[in-house]
């Protein structure tokens, strides 16, 4: 039996690869898409062979048992519960939200329903992190006293400058999938935050550089740059996600996307960097249909993690506030 | 780091090490040995034999050699930090233009030519306004005979130690800074490891970050980014590298040493000291000033503050 999926919005970016990841996997049937654009939801129905639906309602009329919610950031919570509401399992893109109390409505709303709520964090799929995590977890570089992390990337631009449907800028954008590793890999909360943001990439009215400082309840500390400071035009990639563990005995440094080769593109007139590692979102929508089919939970973010990451983006906009540390309020 | 100072001055022909002070006399004597050079019995006697004082002592002996060497009317150069303390730094500060010495703090890294072409880039507005550096440094922990580095009073730890080096950088390259955050492992007391984590905003709205690291067994590394509105630099020393040399260990069963190196026509410290020398021949200012070395010491410092106290230090 497949798995009936649709595709709430196309809004972000990763939609696409989502899309490309139920076609490819046998256990899945990709139904259809609804938009809040019906423009975008035709388009990319027909792009992908797939049913254009006129309405969420509609989708979520039909009978799909699990939808993946690519809108905007601040529309997540809303078309969480109408799915929720609909009894249809959902995977959401990160960041969970923007909000602590839309976070908390998904939650809610997902546990009244029974229905399954997952976070998009595809980074916990990476083999180069499982190794990592295994590493650390072995013991063989000592104990855990410091972490340092990046997800650097280009400015995407569009509704992702827009705070009121972003949610703020690059802080909200790349800080919650390192902030999740974070947290996996050392078991512990982060529980304290200082954010640094700055401007002076697009100057504009949102941040385009960040700079957090995190700090886990064993005193663990950290970094994480979570900056568009990517070159849009030259820079051969779009970014990336590296975490440092230093431990008593040791260190591990993780450059997840460094599996590539490089490509000197004569007609393209750029440099790129061709990656040809594993497919994490591949990976991550696989047991996304494991478990809607009953399977069990393996790495796969829960709705709860989605949300204490988000917390952590969250508390680096107070700390910029206040200009100092704050407390991570969950 | 004096013998590496030596090496430097014996590659000019118009300078010549005359005589050598340390207040251990067995290292003194070694030093006298390799490099033939007379020992003083003590450090008046080094002022009176000599017209530049080059001072290579640990950090929390700066000021006790810098000053008197100023007051005697020589040139100095000093190892960095500029000394230990605040209240050091300005003594020296304030006796260099009482002396109106020439005087420069060893802030070598800007002469590096991979940080050098970056300062010269980024004035010349090659990645336009500077948004985000990232700056890292370091590898194991630093052994002396002593074991100075691993006392906190005399180094200051990775942060005031090797840092500073970034840290100079920074203030030469983006100018002054507004506030510093820290975090470091200096005062868990762990055996021979240390490490920072500092975020730096500038007043022109730049955001740095700067790692220090004393705790990487695969040993010393650097690598920088520089990211703005126009573009971006970028240099990592484990990939930027002009020559390898392996040698297969005796027996031919694996094991060997691998060398990476980039060679130069003249090495960094030969291009600070001649930049010193010219400048003492010349009676001008050094292009790192006393104040360079003060200010680079106050902001190692409030970053040592913050990683104590957990709070913002507003500079």
């Amino acid at each position: 039996m497949k798995v009936k999926v649709g595709i709430m919005s196309f809004a972000h970016l990763h939609a696409d690869s989502y899309a490309h990841c139920l076609l490819e996997n046998p256990s899945a049937e990709f139904v259809g898409i609804a938009d809040h654009d019906p423009e975008r939801a035709r388009a990319k129905a027909q792009q992908y062979g797939v049913q254009a639906f006129e309405s969420y309602e509609s989708l979520l009329a039909s009978d799909v048992q699990a939808v993946i919610i690519c809108s905007e950031n601040a529309r997540h919570a809303q078309l969480a519960q109408m799915a929720a509401a609909a009894g249809k399992h959902i995977l959401c893109e990160k960041p969970l939200m923007t909000m602590l109390e839309d976070g908390k409505a998904m939650l809610a709303a997902a546990q009244g329903a029974g229905v399954h709520l997952f976070t998009a964090f595809p980074c916990r799929f990476s083999p180069a992190f499982q190794e990592m995590k295994e590493t650390v977890a072995s013991g063989a570089i000592g104990e855990v006293l410091a972490l340092r992390g990046t997800n650097r990337g280009v400015n995407p631009g569009g509704w992702f400058n827009d705070p009121a449907l972003a949610g703020g800028g690059a802080m909200m954008d790349h800080t919650v999938h390192v902030a999740d590793l974070m947290r996996l890999l050392t078991g512990q909360e982060i529980v304290e935050v200082y954010a640094e943001t700055g401007n002076n990439m697009y100057h504009a009215g949102y941040e385009d550089t960040a700079m957090l400082t995190l700090t886990l309840q064993s005193g663990v500390f950290a970094t994480l740059d979570s900056s568009w400071s990517r070159p849009k035009r030259t820079f051969p990639t779009w970014g990336d996600v590296t975490l440092a563990v230093i431990g008593t005995r040791g260190i591990v440094e993780m450059d997840m996307f460094a599996q590539y080769l490089v490509h000197y593109d004569e007609r393209g007139g750029r440099i790129r960097q061709v990656f040809w590692g594993d497919n994490i979102d591949y990976l991550m929508i696989d047991e996304f249909l494991r478990v809607v089919a009953g399977g069990e939970r393996q790495v796969l973010a829960t709705g709860e993690d989605g949300y204490k990451a988000a917390a952590v983006a969250i508390a680096g906009y107070e700390s910029v506030r206040r200009g100092e540390p704050v407390a991570v309020v969950y | 780091m004096g013998r590496q100072h030596t090496q430097a001055y014996r590659q000019m022909p118009d300078v010549e090490v005359v005589v050598v002070y340390d207040r251990r006399p067995e290292r003194a004597q070694a030093f006298a040995q390799e490099f033939g050079v007379p020992i003083a019995n003590d450090f008046q006697e080094l002022l009176n034999r000599c017209d530049i004082v080059d001072v290579c002592v640990p950090t929390h002996r700066h000021a006790e050699y810098a000053l008197p060497a100023i007051e005697a009317g020589k040139a100095v150069v000093s190892e960095k930090p500029l000394a230990r303390t605040l209240d050091e730094c300005e003594r020296i500060v304030e006796a260099v233009h009482r002396h109106k010495a020439i005087f420069m703090p060893a802030h070598v890294l800007r002469f590096f030519p991979e940080y050098r072409t970056a300062h010269f880039l980024v004035k010349d507005g090659a990645v336009g306004t500077v948004a985000a550096v990232r700056m890292r440094r370091g590898g194991d922990y630093p052994r002396a005979e002593s074991d100075w580095y691993a006392d906190f009073n005399k180094s200051g730890g990775v942060i005031l130690d090797l840092i500073i080096h970034d840290f100079d950088w920074l203030l030469w390259t983006l100018g002054e800074a507004e506030r510093v955050y820290a975090k470091a492992l200096t005062f868990r007391n762990l055996d021979h490891l240390d490490y920072a984590l500092v975020t730096i905003r500038f007043k022109n709205g730049a955001i740095a970050h700067v790692e220090g690291v004393w705790c990487d067994p695969s040993g010393f590394k650097v690598n920088y980014e520089i990211c703005g509105d126009a573009g971006m630099l970028e240099y990592d020393s484990t990939k930027q590298v002009a020559l390898r040399t392996a040698v297969r260990a005796e027996g031919g069963a694996g094991g060997g040493v691998q060398v990476p190196s980039n060679p130069a026509v003249n090495d960094p410290y030969y291009l600070e000291l001649r930049h010193f020398v010219d400048c003492v021949k010349a009676g001008t200012t050094p292009e790192i000033t006393v104040e360079d070395g003060y200010n680079a010491v106050r902001l190692a410092l409030a970053a040592i503050e913050s990683a104590q106290t957990g709070k913002v230090v507003r500079l």
